[in-house]
């Protein structure tokens, strides 16, 4: 679905954003991208969206080698990828409806498919009864659940978010998550950008950690994810209460399932 | 092409969402139009003028003094006739042209005839094709006999010089004001662009084609221009045929209906103005459609 291959970016200012990166995702996955502001994780969104071209390496969407990719057929590219801002960028003068429908418009689809399929879509995010409405008379949860139907309305087979639960608050992050999961289930490849901890520790996805352009750890695909050992690193295991902290010692953390530390975590957290 | 519908309401809709700028260059293009028609209506009026004055060209052929009636009807006559470019040779008599100076004139002339007429004989003499002018002139100059070629053609050419001069004038304000025009409307779809830079920067993010992202700023400096056309095009008309009555009332002369150039006029001014604010609308939009996401929105 999403590969890439020794992907290098260096920017004309000399950053060098991605270092010999190697990804692969795919169909069907829901893949958490973590790391710092500044790691690279834009530059990797870009680098999908082809709103940058990778300085080095090869990145294949959906079977198509995008690297040197004619213009004029990009726009052909991104309408199989829907994506979900942190600021919403809905259009504030646009009704809730209008907003949806802006999408499927710019691309040409016929206005009678416009209202069919933008209705459907904003039944299934759950806010049909909010159509009417404009995006500053919802709340940031409502708002990003809008921009969400807009990435949605043209059916596409990828959706990345870019810190989706940035601007709202956490019970509400929970629910947009939750609803990409949902999406994710009808087969739809998901890519959620974050550096929302708890949210990546709640849902349990593959994990890709992006630090200084490369990737520093990458929970695997679903599949694989017993094979890949568990780090734990010193400050978790600080948050770790000691009697807890005892357990864990006695077992090696190659055999610590992920699940299981994670209700450890959780268990944890919740006690709080 | 589907979605042409919406495009165009886009455009529309520009145009007034940006009405300051939308009149500035209306405005503007107006002018430029206004100032170009009267150019070319000043030159068609002179250029007829100048037909005029030519159709008129009947050279008068003057004979010597001593020349009588019979020689010159006989000899000097047909010699005329038969040069080339020559459709009509007529003799026109020392008593005829007196006669003509004294219906004129009064009787100041009454004492001046018979013999002591001083006017000669003549030929009036009217050419086929008036691009051979000084030819057949040079030619009927070498007749023996003919004393001296009196014409119009000084007045012609002075005021085909006057033409040439006008037009010359006309067309570089038209230039002049043109490029002005094109650098209004192109910055006024450019702030047209930058207002709605939110919405191009979505509508590349959910991979609207470059052709669509282009049309709806297209047909705005369309829609401009056409609006432009028809303004200027009801301001010339308006004020043509009072300019011309009161011109004429100074210098009378024969001048170009406007009804004659009515659709002409109307019909360039508008695809004139079109075209205009399409290129402006073109200029501007280049920059925008090579940026990215974040660049459009200046991040």
């Amino acid at each position: 679905m999403i590969q890439f291959k020794n992907v290098s970016k260096t920017y004309p200012n000399g950053t060098h954003a991605l270092n010999n990166v190697n990804i692969n995702i795919e169909k069907g996955e829901f893949v958490f991208i973590v790391g710092a502001s500044g790691a690279g994780k834009s530059t990797f969104l870009k680098l999908i969206m082809k709103e940058e071209q990778p300085s080095s390496g090869e990145i294949t969407i959906n079977g198509v080698n995008t690297t040197n990719m004619k213009r004029r057929k990009v726009p052909y590219l991104r309408r199989t990828m829907g994506i979900v801002f942190q600021d919403f960028r809905l259009i504030d003068k646009m009704t809730v409806f209008e907003n949806v429908a802006f999408a499927m418009r710019v691309i040409g689809a016929r206005p009678r498919a416009v209202k069919k399929r933008v209705l459907y879509i904003l039944g299934l995010v759950g806010l049909k009864d909010k159509a009417k409405c404009r995006p500053a008379e919802l709340s940031g949860g409502e708002q990003q659940r809008v921009s969400l139907a807009r990435a949605l309305v043209n059916n596409p087979s990828i959706i990345i978010a870019d810190e989706p639960t940035g601007n709202i608050d956490p019970e509400m992050s929970f629910e947009i998550i939750e609803l990409l999961n949902e999406i994710n289930k009808q087969g739809t490849t998901i890519i959620v950008v974050t550096h929302e901890h708890e949210l990546v520790q709640k849902f349990k996805n593959r994990v890709i950690e992006i630090n200084n352009g490369q990737v520093v750890s990458d929970s695997g695909a679903p599949a694989e994810k017993v094979e890949v050992p568990i780090e734990i690193s010193q400050e978790d295991l600080a948050e770790i209460p000691e009697e807890i902290a005892e357990e864990i010692a006695d077992v090696s953390a190659a055999e610590l399932s992920e699940e299981a530390l994670q209700a450890i975590v959780q268990g944890e957290v919740e006690d709080e | 092409m589907r979605g042409l519908g919406y495009l165009f309401k886009e455009g529309i809709k520009n145009v007034w969402n940006n009405r300051m700028m939308s009149l500035a260059s209306i405005g503007v293009l107006v002018s430029c139009l206004i100032i170009t028609g009267a150019a070319v209506l000043l030159s068609l009026n002179v250029n007829s003028v100048v037909d005029s004055v030519g159709r008129e060209n009947q050279v008068t052929v003057f004979l010597d003094d001593d020349i009588k009636e019979l020689e010159a009807v006989m000899e000097i006559g047909p010699q005329i006739r038969s040069l080339d470019n020559i459709s009509e040779c007529e003799f026109y008599s020392k008593d005829e042209a007196i006669a003509e100076l004294r219906d004129e004139l009064g009787n100041l002339f009454s004492e001046l005839q018979g013999d002591d007429n001083p006017l000669p004989h003549s030929f009036h003499v009217t050419m086929v094709d008036l691009s051979q002018y000084e030819d057949t002139v040079k030619n009927i100059a070498k007749v023996d006999g003919v004393y001296k070629i009196s014409d119009r053609s000084d007045v012609a050419n002075k005021l085909t010089s006057l033409n040439t001069l006008v037009t010359q004038i006309g067309l570089w304000i038209v230039i002049v004001l043109g490029i002005i025009s094109l650098f209004i409307i192109s910055n006024s779809i450019r702030m047209t662009m930058y207002s709605r830079r939110f919405e191009i920067s979505i509508m590349k993010s959910v991979g609207a084609t470059d052709w669509f992202v282009r049309v709806p700023f297209i047909i705005e400096g369309i829609v401009l221009g056409l609006i432009s056309g028809i303004i200027s095009s009801a301001i010339i008309a308006f004020l043509y045929e009072g300019i011309i009555s009161a011109v004429q009332y100074i210098i009378p002369f024969s001048e170009i209906a406007y009804s004659d150039v009515a659709f002409n006029m109307t019909f360039s001014f508008i695809i004139l103005g079109m075209a205009v604010g399409a290129l402006g609308a073109a200029i501007s939009i280049g920059r925008y459609l090579k940026m990215e996401g974040g660049e459009i929105l200046g991040w």
